[in-house]
C-alpha cells in the first residue's frame, strides 16, 4: 500500500519512512502539505500520514481537504501537541485514526490496514 | 420632561423616551451599547443624557428610562456637578478642550450616594441636532484592587517569571521532545525488526544507529537548554563574546513557538567580549524576542530583525519586529511590572529585562515605531574590561 507522509520534522519523517517501508509499505515523504498538493492527489486505497503542527498550511486544514475528496484515502493524524491543541484543532474533523507522539512501530501498525 | 429636545437623527435615543418606535438600525445600535461592558453615555450640548446603556444602569444604579433628559450631573459627586456646566459651556464657546479626546480619572456617583473612580474618556460628534458628547466610561474601582494585591507579590516575582515563562513553553516543549524520541524509537524498531526476521542489515545499521544517537543527543540539548535557563544561581560575571549567547537564547525561543517567523540575524564585526551573567542575559534576549513574534503575529509577513554592533564602549543588541509597534499610551508604564496587553502575559517580561541589564551597567531602550513601522528594543551592555596585555 501506499502511503504518504507529511511531516516537517526530519528526523521524524525519515525514522517513519525507514519503519514504513520495512512493514512493506511504498512511502512517499512531504515536509509540507504545499509540497503534497504539488504531486499527485492521494487514492482511496492509500493512507496519508499528517502532522498537525506544520509550516505554512496548517496540517487540520490539509486533513479536511483530503476527507472531502471523492475518493478519500485514509487519514491519520500524529502530533506531540496536549489533547487541548488537539480537540481545537481537528473540531468536527474525524480523521481514522489520531496517534500521539512518541510513536512506536505498534502504535503505527494499530491504524495501518495490513500491507 | 418638558423641554426635551427632538432625539437627534444620527444617534438613536432610548426607546422608552423616543418620540418614534426605533427603526431596526437604531434597534441594533442601542442593542450593541447595552452589550458594551464599559458605560456609555452621549450627551446634548446643553449636558442633557440622551443615551444611557445597560453598564451605566449597573454602575450608577439609575434606570435609563430615569436617566434620559436629565442633566448629566445626575451621576457626578457635587463638587464635579458644579464644574461641569462651566467646563461644557466653555467648550462650546472657546473650543477649548480641557478633557475631550484626553481619557482621564474622574469620580462618579452611585445611586445609593457612594462616590467611586471612574475612567472616562470623552469624544465629540457634530449632529444636524448640534453637538453631541459621548463619554466611555469604566469603573476603576476592580483594577486598583487588583493593583494593590498584584503589588504585594511583587518581590516574589522574579523567579516566578522565570518558571512562568518556563511554563507556558512547557506543552511545546513537550512536543519538541516528542520529535526525537518518536524518531529514536523508530530508527530501533527498526533495526529490532530487521533483526528478528533475519534480514540482512549489516549495510544499513551503522547509519541508522548514527541517526538514532544523533537523536538522542538533540533531546539531550533540549533538556540542558531547559535547565540552564530554569535553575536559580548566584549572579556571575564572566567575559563572553555576546553573539553565540544570542543565538542560543533565540533557539531556545524558538523551541516554543508555532508560528512562522523569519528571522533575520545580523552578527557585528570584531565586537569586544561584554562580562556578564550568560543566563541572565539570555533571559533578556527571550523575553524581547518572544515579545517580538508575539506583536509580529498579525503582520503578513512576520519577521523580525536581531543585531550586534559595537558603540564607543559597550555592545548593542537590536531586536526590531514588524509588528504595530508599541501604543502610545502603553509607553510610559512599558517597564513597569504588570504592564500587559496580552490575555496570558504577566507584563513582567520587560521590567525584569531592564533590572537586569541595568544590574550589569547596561540599560534597554525602546523605539516604539507605530505608523507602520515594528518596535525596537536595544540592549545596551558595557564592553569588557581588556585585559593588560601580556609580555
Ligand atoms: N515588540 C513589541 N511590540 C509591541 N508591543 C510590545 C512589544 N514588546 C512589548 N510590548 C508591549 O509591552 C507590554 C509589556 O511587555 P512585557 O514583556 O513586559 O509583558 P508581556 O509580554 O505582556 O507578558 P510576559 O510577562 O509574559 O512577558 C506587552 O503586553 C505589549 O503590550
Ligand atoms: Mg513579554
Amino acid at each position: 500500500m501506499r502511503v504518504h507522509v507529511v511531516e516537517d520534522d526530519a528526523g521524524v519523517s525519515d525514522s517513519l519512512a525507514l519503519i514504513l517501508r520495512n512493514i512493506g509499505h511504498d512511502v512517499v515523504s512531504h515536509r509540507d502539505a504545499e509540497s503534497l498538493f504539488k504531486g499527485p492527489v492521494p487514492e482511496a486505497g492509500d493512507t496519508v500520514i499528517v502532522d498537525l503542527s506544520l509550516p505554512g498550511i496548517p496540517g487540520a486544514q490539509l486533513v479536511r481537504w483530503l476527507l472531502n475528496l471523492a475518493a478519500p484515502p485514509r487519514v491519520v493524524v500524529i502530533t506531540g501537541q496536549s489533547q487541548g491543541f488537539i480537540d481545537h484543532q481537528l473540531r468536527g474533523l474525524m480523521p481514522d485514526g489520531v496517534m500521539r507522539k512518541p510513536l512506536d512501530v505498534d502504535a503505527i501498525a494499530r491504524v495501518l490496514p495490513h500491507a | 420632561m418638558k423641554d426635551f429636545a427632538s432625539p437627534p437623527a444620527s444617534l438613536p435615543t432610548s426607546p422608552e423616551t423616543a418620540p418614534h418606535p426605533p427603526t431596526v438600525s437604531e434597534a441594533r445600535l442601542l442593542s450593541v451599547l447595552d452589550t458594551a461592558a464599559d458605560g456609555i453615555i452621549v450627551i446634548d450640548e446643553h449636558a442633557r443624557i440622551l443615551i444611557f446603556n445597560k453598564a451605566c444602569e449597573r454602575m450608577f444604579g439609575i434606570s435609563a428610562a430615569e436617566a434620559v433628559g436629565q442633566n448629566v450631573k445626575l451621576v457626578m459627586p457635587t463638587e464635579y456637578a458644579r464644574q461641569h456646566d462651566a467646563y461644557v459651556g466653555s467648550y462650546i464657546r472657546t473650543g477649548v478642550k480641557k478633557i475631550i479626546g484626553i481619557g482621564r480619572e474622574v469620580q462618579g456617583r452611585h445611586a445609593d450616594g457612594t462616590v467611586f473612580p471612574l475612567e472616562l474618556s470623552v469624544g465629540e460628534a457634530a449632529t444636524p441636532d448640534g453637538r453631541q458628547f459621548i463619554g466611555i466610561l469604566r469603573d476603576l474601582r476592580p483594577r486598583k484592587e487588583s493593583e494593590q494585591r498584584l503589588a504585594d507579590l511583587q518581590s516574589e516575582l522574579v523567579h516566578l517569571a522565570r518558571v512562568s515563562a518556563i511554563d507556558e513553553m512547557g506543552a511545546a516543549i513537550a512536543h519538541e521532545l516528542n520529535q526525537p524520541l518518536t524518531a529514536l524509537m523508530l530508527y530501533l524498531q527498526a533495526i529490532r525488526r530487521a533483526h528478528s526476521r533475519g534480514v540482512d542489515i549489516v549495510t544499513v545499521v551503522g547509519d541508522i544507529l548514527d541517526k538514532a544517537a544523533g537523536e538522542a543527543e538533540r533531546a539531550g540539548h533540549i533538556i540542558q537548554r531547559m535547565r540552564q535557563f530554569v535553575e536559580k544561581r548566584d549572579p556571575e560575571r564572566h567575559a563572553r563574546a555576546l553573539d553565540p549567547l544570542i543565538d542560543e537564547a533565540i533557539d531556545l525561543t524558538l523551541l516554543g513557538q508555532r508560528h512562522r517567523i523569519r528571522i533575520e540575524r545580523e552578527a557585528g564585526q570584531n565586537l569586544p567580549p561584554v562580562s556578564v551573567d550568560p543566563v541572565q542575559v539570555q533571559q533578556i534576549v527571550v523575553n524581547l524576542v518572544r515579545n517580538a513574534i508575539e506583536a509580529a503575529a498579525g503582520a503578513p509577513d512576520p519577521a523580525i530583525r536581531i543585531r550586534t554592533l559595537a558603540s564607543d564602549g559597550s555592545v548593542r543588541l537590536e531586536v526590531q519586529d514588524n509588528g504595530p509597534g508599541i501604543a502610545p499610551e502603553a509607553l510610559p508604564k512599558l517597564f513597569e511590572a504588570f504592564a500587559s496587553s496580552k490575555r496570558r502575559g504577566m507584563g513582567l517580561g520587560l521590567a525584569i529585562s531592564r533590572t537586569i541589564a541595568q544590574n550589569h551597567g547596561g540599560d534597554l531602550l525602546v523605539d516604539p515605531g507605530g505608523n507602520g513601522r515594528g518596535a525596537c528594543f536595544t540592549l545596551v551592555l558595557p564592553a569588557a574590561p581588556v585585559p593588560d596585555e601580556v609580555g
